[in-house]
């Protein structure tokens, strides 16, 4: 069997410097915490721990699975937005603790679906009618949410299901190997694509719009690798977006302050200014979990997660996180050579270049060097709906290694 | 299935992109990151826009310049010394830029590019900074100046050391007037500014020092020439007006009293080009002093580029447009006082980390050779005579002082009053500071700059 050049990284080793990691998190949120919210915080801790260790064995032991980089990061980058929130919103952390645990189950879930690439084939335009429908019903059912119509409640929770969306987005893009370089079905794709892009237009949330184009470039031409066609694509689009911009300035007046945020210190520029002033001011190892000042600022463990990130846990583990999104696509772009599919090589490569470009949205938009188009950063940002899409996207990460399906195989 | 691990190789170009994005990012961060963390909003730093937390100020002495109590800054409990030291010390909320408060906020919170602000969570404050001032030099200097507008500098010619820097108008920080920002009346005029590193002024006949430095320069026999003064000069179109009409002369009685018709005709004789050369060594027009690498003191001015021989005549007596900077001067005047040699001034001595230990100490270091050992000999004598033969020794007992005065016009108008200006020395090993005084709008020099200097350096001499 090929395998790729490199050994696993040594899970224990990880796995323990991991835990070290969690545990100090753990003890500096007990402690600085009120009495009341300390159970909560317990529970997250000790479930989180006891999923992930029930997670590694199950996988090592009955599936006796060698590689686990991308879980790896993944449980850690978790727990960094889980401290994040424990310690802002001592009384949301239970929330989030279980959006975790349904991205969990929908990560473990969805890697079982994908392992029967008929089954795959069989339900991906069912899929791509209720993604679309869900889309639709946002339209109608959301109201304006700080400036984007993106969330429905339901019965008290509210969802994002925009976010959903893209995991089904790319299981609905990516095509098996047979159905390659068929035009035809390239096509139902950009219509599919452009359903949904416009769709999110419509919802004023153009920094998803934005990730929703950027995977369907990745993907259409990882399929057809036609760069004709996805120039003309992207001069559409282009085309189609200076015409909003010119027909709804209002759209274009959000951005003002892209580049100039200094001026804008106490409006547009307040949530990018602040973000600076306090990622410097945590030097390279930071001030400590709940000593930063960031967090007082609107949205602080959402969009301007990166910054308190900065601020309490330092330069250092933010350059640290950064590369890890670096780390998944390079994983991707590596095992897409060995892949069981031309399927999962492109989920992968779309999962992972969807994760590291929304990345970048976030990180670079609240340092002010993209506009700030207020999306998530992927597992650290607090949100149920936003944690739950990445841990799904995470399954298509998953299904590029060979030796995910090795126990079992995969049902062709 | 290869061509699809091939295409995915094209998505590295994503990955270098969001490198290169993560490159700017950081090298933003880093280059700007003291610029970003003082800013005013920080709440690590500052409560409502004041510096709260931050490190003591002290003079040489050790006693309490800027202090910080229960997260509010506080200030010397001695009104005068609050009021003399305010452009040193500076405010918290940075409308003094030159002073120890902004320029050095760095160091006073602490913070740096590894620890960011850490060490001010960690041990509630920053460093300490030690000034060169010595406060008591200062109060008395600024109760000198009263309530007239100008500035007093000392410094140790043979150090650096800057031990006394007063500028008025001041205000008492600890009470500060409510009128201060929107009182239309001159009152308050400039009151933000330290007049010793920003300010310029005309400098009159102290000018003259440096004109007499180009003629011993350039002018072999300038010590056997004599001079006729008939009360004013007839120089190229026009006449240069003399304080008095001191008959024949020789050139050191021409310092002595001072001799308008007597200086006019060696800059007309050295002309525009040697003038220029000469003030520009000394750091006109060139360069910006810095003073302890922070605090950046306006530039020196003698443009003789459009001039006429009549613009000569006038810049040679400090007329015309030459402006200097009380910082700059004292400069000049000290390297005459050491030899020639100028030393750098500075007015931070150490550094104290929160542990207490010293991370900083300020050592002489010398800015270059203004004048050659015997020129600054030469200018040496001629001050000396000045004092002994023109002001009177009795003036400033014990010191062996040495110096010029200078009644600048700054206006053509009969009734503007003019700028008056002392610069000297003592020659006494024990007491080797020199001062610059510069008082606005007030009589001639002798009766309002000089008394000035007396006070303060009788205060020196009582000290050291």
């Amino acid at each position: 069997m090929q395998r790729i050049k490199g050994r696993n990284v040594n899970l224990v080793l990880m796995l323990f410097t991991i835990t070290l990691f969690q545990l100090i998190c753990f003890v500096s949120l007990i402690t600085n915490v009120s009495e009341e919210y300390r159970s909560g915080i317990l529970i997250t801790f000790g479930g989180y721990l006891l999923v992930e260790y029930a997670y590694f064995i199950g996988a090592r032991m009955i599936l006796k699975r060698k590689g686990f980089e991308v879980e790896l990061i993944a449980f850690l980058l978790t727990s960094i937005g889980l401290s994040i929130t424990a310690s802002v919103y001592p009384d949301g952390i239970l929330k989030q603790f279980i959006a975790v645990l349904i991205g969990i189950f929908g990560f473990v879930l969805l890697q079982w679906i994908m392992r029967d690439l008929k089954l795959c084939t069989s339900i991906r335009v069912p899929v791509a009618v209720i993604a679309f429908g869900l889309l639709a019903a946002t339209i109608v059912l959301a109201k304006v949410t700080n400036g984007a119509k993106n969330w429905v409640y339901i019965g008290g929770i509210s969802v994002q299901p925009s976010e959903l969306v893209k995991v089904a987005f790319i299981f609905v893009g990516a095509a098996s190997l047979e159905k390659l370089q068929s035009n035809r079905s390239l096509t139902k794709f950009i219509v599919f694509a452009f359903g949904c892009v416009g769709a999110l237009f419509l919802m004023y949330d153009f920094g998803t719009a934005l990730i929703f184009f950027f995977t369907f470039i990745v993907i259409s031409f990882m399929r057809s690798g036609d760069i004709r066609t996805i120039v003309l694509v992207c001069t559409v689009a282009l085309m189609g977006g200076l015409l909003v911009l010119i027909f709804k300035p209002y759209v274009a007046n959000r951005f003002e302050a892209y580049g100039h945020v200094w001026e804008h210190f106490y409006t547009s520029g307040y949530q990018q200014t602040r973000t600076m002033i306090y990622s410097a001011s945590g030097g390279l190892f930071g001030v400590g979990l709940g000593n930063g000042k960031l967090r007082d600022i609107f949205a602080a463990t959402e969009d301007l997660v990166f910054g308190v990130v900065c601020e309490e846990f330092g330069m250092i583990m933010a350059g640290a996180i950064l590369l890890s999104y670096v780390a998944l696509l390079v994983y991707s772009i590596r095992h897409s050579k060995y892949a069981r599919s031309s399927f999962y090589a492109i989920c992968a490569c779309a999962a992972s270049a969807l994760m590291l470009f929304q990345a970048a949205l976030n990180v670079f938009g609240v340092n002010d060097i993209l506009p700030l188009t207020g999306v998530t950063l992927p597992f650290i940002s607090r949100g149920g709906s936003s944690i739950i899409s990445c841990w799904m996207l995470l399954a298509f990460i998953k299904a590029v290694d060979r030796s995910t399906y090795r126990y079992g195989g995969v049902r062709q | 299935m290869k061509s699809i691990s091939r295409r995915a190789l094209s998505l590295y170009l994503i990955i270098i992109l969001f490198l290169a994005g993560c490159g700017l990012l950081f090298y933003n961060l880093v280059s700007n990151s003291s610029d970003w963390a003082m800013n005013r909003v920080n709440q690590h730093l500052y409560s409502s826009g004041n510096l709260a937390t931050a490190g003591d100020i002290t003079d040489i002495n050790g006693n309490i310049l800027a202090s910080t109590k229960n997260g509010k800054r506080i200030y010397s409990d001695s009104k005068n010394v609050r009021l003399a030291t305010l452009h040193t010390v500076g405010d918290s909320a940075g409308f003094i830029a030159s002073g120890i408060q902004t320029s050095f906020k760095d160091e006073l919170t602490g913070y740096t590019l590894v620890d960011g602000v850490y060490n001010l969570k960690r041990y509630g404050k920053g460093n300490d900074v030690k000034l060169t001032l010595n406060s008591d030099v200062c109060a008395v200097a600024y109760k000198a100046l009263g309530n007239r507008k100008g500035t007093v500098g000392v410094m140790n010619y043979k150090t650096g050391e800057l031990i006394c820097i007063v500028s008025t108008p001041t205000y008492d920080i600890k009470n500060k007037p409510e009128d201060i920002n929107t009182n239309t009346t001159d009152k308050y005029e400039g009151i933000y500014m330290n007049r010793f590193f920003s300010g310029l002024y005309t400098p009159g006949s102290t000018f003259k020092v440096i004109t007499g430095a180009c003629a011993i320069e350039n002018i072999p026999d300038i010590y056997s020439r004599t001079f006729n003064c008939e009360g004013k000069i007839l120089i190229g179109e026009g006449y240069v007006i003399c304080n008095g009409t001191h008959g024949e002369i020789d050139f050191e009685t021409a310092m002595n009293k001072s001799c308008n018709c007597a200086f006019a005709k060696i800059a007309d004789e050295l002309g525009s080009e040697k003038l220029t050369l000469t003030a520009e060594r000394l750091g006109f027009n060139t360069k910006k002093m810095t003073v302890s690498d922070k605090i950046t003191c306006a530039k020196s001015k003698l443009d003789l580029s459009k001039s006429k021989p009549l613009d000569i005549g006038w810049a040679g007596i400090g007329q015309y447009t030459t402006l200097v900077n009380p910082c700059q001067m004292l400069t000049i005047i000290s390297a005459i006082a050491n030899g020639g040699i100028a030393n750098n001034p500075y007015i931070v001595s150490e550094i104290t980390n929160p542990e207490g230990n010293v991370d900083f100490t300020e050592k002489t270091s010398e800015m270059g050779e203004l004048f050659t050992p015997s020129v600054a000999q030469s200018l040496n004598n001629i001050l000396r005579s000045n004092v002994k033969n023109g002001y009177g020794d009795w003036r400033f007992p014990d010191l062996n002082m040495c110096g010029k005065t200078g009644t600048a016009e700054i206006s053509d108008d009969e009734d503007a009053k003019p700028n008056a200006l002392f610069v000297g020395y003592s020659q006494n090993e024990d007491t080797p500071f020199a001062i610059i005084v510069v008082v606005e709008n007030t009589t001639s020099a002798i009766q309002s700059a000089v008394p000035i200097a007396t006070a303060v350096m009788k205060e020196v001499n009582r000290q050291y």
